[in-house]
């Protein structure tokens, strides 16, 4: 069963799984702020009438060759980081498994930073002055949110002597609990870091359309735009199935799969959409001040 | 088979379906008529539930909207911004100044017929036109969309040299570039 | 009742007493009229920065007086001390519109002589500015001038709309209607 054929068989359901989830839950989003809003919102499907539209216009627009690579490189980073994710647990369904190795965490840590490097060289070469400030809004609130994330995962992998995801998934079923309540400082300071991950309200200085137009991706129009949105929805795909599995045990079928993904991402929509934005420096001293505080204690914990 | 005609004709019906069903709109709001585009977009008229929402670049927008009056200074820049944009492409007229003038009839400085400088798909009338108007300008746009008429951008290509030579003789020493499209 | 004018009569005084080839007249409350040639605009202007008080500089406009052949440039300044607006005017030649640049008094001067510049065509001899203000490569007749006709130009340049022909010149059908007169001076330059 293990031939290459299964293998890309397997990939390819989970990439078109995390497209799916992803525009769903982004359509799901926009109706929820419409609601809040007191507006009727968008259809669910609205985001995938968009993508629809956007690859099916002309894009003609030549800044050099980093601009098309850039979109490239972030659905390139999204949908390699995707691979090494378990999408469910144990003998769940045998498509999901990918390309699981021990050590994956640490190098998913790093595969999550790739998207953004990508997609700042792309917007580089276009040479627009927004997208210049919105790649360095975006690397400073990186640096600010790595960090509680960082050590959030560091806590877990010392703790457990693990440092793949699947060990740390087999854990959770072997003592019957879920690492969120072994060890809670991690999955707080985890979860702080995941609102600055998802670039939404109060942390969407990046992209923010009334001061920068809309930053990294001004210059870019029709089938790179569509590529930046399919590229964004699997990775908050990725996101949040990481941390399902590192914090809530995985998921046996993809129904809990979605439940469960699903009210992780209700934290950062519904605390998005009832907070104005924040400032670059405002975001970056937030995310220095308490995440990085759970942070440390999760280590602690992790270490007595 | 896969080239005869009741594929093309699905295939062009799905894509002016999605078309219509998601206006990135790029409002150009020099004139007095964007202070309408608030009303147009938040809780009361909520334009969102027909897919319009707000570009913030050219290069991610489909639909421009005029609004009001245009001034010969700001005629260049949209003449500029409309090429920039992306194929297919749209435009509104928005409110009686670009469809005659309006109130500007006698003004040195203002042009009165949109429709010589850049090809306009719909227009919306009034002074200003209410949100009502612009919500049932969108429709009719829709459904040009789906009727596959709005063409303005075609047309914009084919008469190139007609534009040009109109848009020479208001802006007469502006180098006018041509844009990639 | 009479109004008393007390800081009126002050500024009367102390302008009348400092210059002497310049007619001051007081208006209403709270403002004052100072007619002077042009040669005298600048020193008006510093004595009343410097001495007076007259610290906030309001306005620079511009009158076409196209019957006496005269361009009349209107300088408003304000005390915030006296709450006094200081109108100063003077009239130059027509032909031959020059004044002296006075941007080094206030900085926000250099703004409105470049409007009045492109507007009316008056050339402020030393003085740094961009050439173009608000229209850009124009090379007609300044267009505030009253000697410009715009409905020709207008026909000139536009297109124009079929269906509009009705349009035209309401002002004297306006001036019926409530029962004025139109001066002379400006039956003149209409457009009938």
């Amino acid at each position: 069963m293990n031939t290459i054929l299964f293998q890309l068989s397997g990939a390819l359901a989970t990439i078109l799984l995390a497209f799916t989830v992803g525009m769903f839950y982004g359509g799901i989003r926009r109706k929820i702020i419409a609601r809040i809003q007191n507006r009727v919102g968008p259809p669910i499907y609205q985001n995938f009438l968009d993508v629809i539209k956007l690859y099916s216009k002309d894009t003609s627009i030549h800044h050099g060759a980093m601009q098309h690579m850039g979109p490239v490189f972030a659905i390139t980073a999204s949908i390699t980081s995707l691979m090494f994710i378990p999408v469910l647990n144990g003998d769940g369904w045998f498509w999901f498994k990918n390309l699981n190795f021990s050590g994956d965490l640490i190098f998913l840590v790093y595969m999550m930073v790739f998207g953004s490097l990508g997609m700042a060289l792309g917007a580089g070469q276009t040479g627009n002055p927004n997208s210049a400030i919105g790649v360095t809004r975006g690397l400073s609130q990186m640096v600010g949110y790595e960090i509680p994330f960082v050590m959030s995962m560091v806590a877990l992998m010392a703790q457990f002597h693990t440092t793949s995801i699947t060990g740390l998934m087999n854990i959770q079923m072997q003592e019957n609990t879920w690492l969120m309540f072994s060890n809670p400082f991690a999955f707080i300071a985890a979860v702080l870091a995941m609102l600055g991950m998802f670039h939404y309200s109060p942390f969407d200085i990046v992209h923010a359309p009334a001061e920068v137009a809309s930053g990294p991706v001004s210059e870019f129009g029709g089938k790179y735009l569509g590529l930046m949105m399919s590229s964004g929805s699997i990775f908050a795909f990725v996101k949040l199935t990481l941390f399902v599995d590192v914090f809530m045990g995985g998921a046996a079928n993809l129904i809990e799969l979605v439940i469960k993904t699903f009210a992780l991402y209700l934290i950062p929509v519904l605390y998005g959409v009832v907070s104005p934005r924040y400032r670059t420096e405002q975001a970056i001293t937030y995310f220095w001040k308490w995440p990085l505080f759970f942070g440390i204690l999760a280590i602690l914990w992790a270490s007595f | 088979m896969y080239n005869d005609n009741n594929a093309q004709t699905i295939v062009e019906y799905i894509k002016n379906f999605t078309r219509k069903n998601s206006l990135f709109m790029l409002a150009y709001g020099t004139g007095c008529g964007a202070i309408e585009l608030p009303a147009t977009l938040t809780s009361r008229y909520d334009a969102e539930r027909l897919g319009v929402r707000g570009a913030a670049t050219p290069r991610q927008a489909d639909l421009l909207l005029i609004t009001g009056y245009l001034s010969t200074k700001t005629l260049k820049r949209v003449i500029r911004v409309y090429e920039q944009m992306q194929d297919p492409k749209y435009v509104i007229g928005f409110g009686s100044c670009t469809i005659n003038g309006g109130m500007y009839w006698d003004s040195y400085n203002t042009i009165k017929l949109l429709d010589k400088y850049i090809p306009v798909d719909v227009y919306i009338n009034g002074c200003m036109p209410r949100p009502e108007s612009v919500i049932a300008g969108f429709k009719e746009l829709q459904r040009l969309i789906a009727e596959g008429k709005a063409d303005g951008a075609t047309k914009y290509k084919e008469n190139l040299d007609w534009y040009r030579e109109n848009q020479k003789k208001v802006l007469k020493n502006w180098p006018l570039v041509e844009y990639n499209w | 009742m009479k109004t008393s004018f007390i800081k009126e009569e002050l500024l009367f005084q102390q302008l009348a007493t400092a210059f002497e080839n310049v007619v001051i007249e007081i208006v209403r409350k709270e403002t004052v009229f100072v007619y002077a040639s042009k040669e005298f605009v600048l020193p008006i202007l510093l004595y009343a920065k410097e001495k007076l008080g007259y610290n906030s500089f309001s306005h620079l406009s511009c009158v076409d007086w196209i019957e006496n052949d005269e361009f009349e440039l209107v300088y408003i300044i304000w005390s915030p001390e006296t709450k006094i607006n200081l109108f100063v005017k003077t009239r130059i030649d027509r032909q031959n519109p020059t004044m002296e640049n006075t941007d080094m008094i206030w900085r926000q001067i250099n703004t409105y002589q470049r409007e009045i510049r492109e507007m009316f065509g008056i050339e402020f001899p030393g003085f740094v500015g961009e050439k173009e203000f608000i229209l850009e490569d124009w090379e007609d007749v300044p267009p505030m001038r009253r000697d410009f006709d715009t409905l020709e130009y207008v026909n000139d340049t536009f297109f124009e709309r079929e269906g509009r022909e009705d349009k035209q010149d309401v002002r004297e059908r306006i001036a019926k209607r409530s029962g004025e007169e139109i001066p002379d001076f400006a039956k003149k330059y209409s457009r009938e």
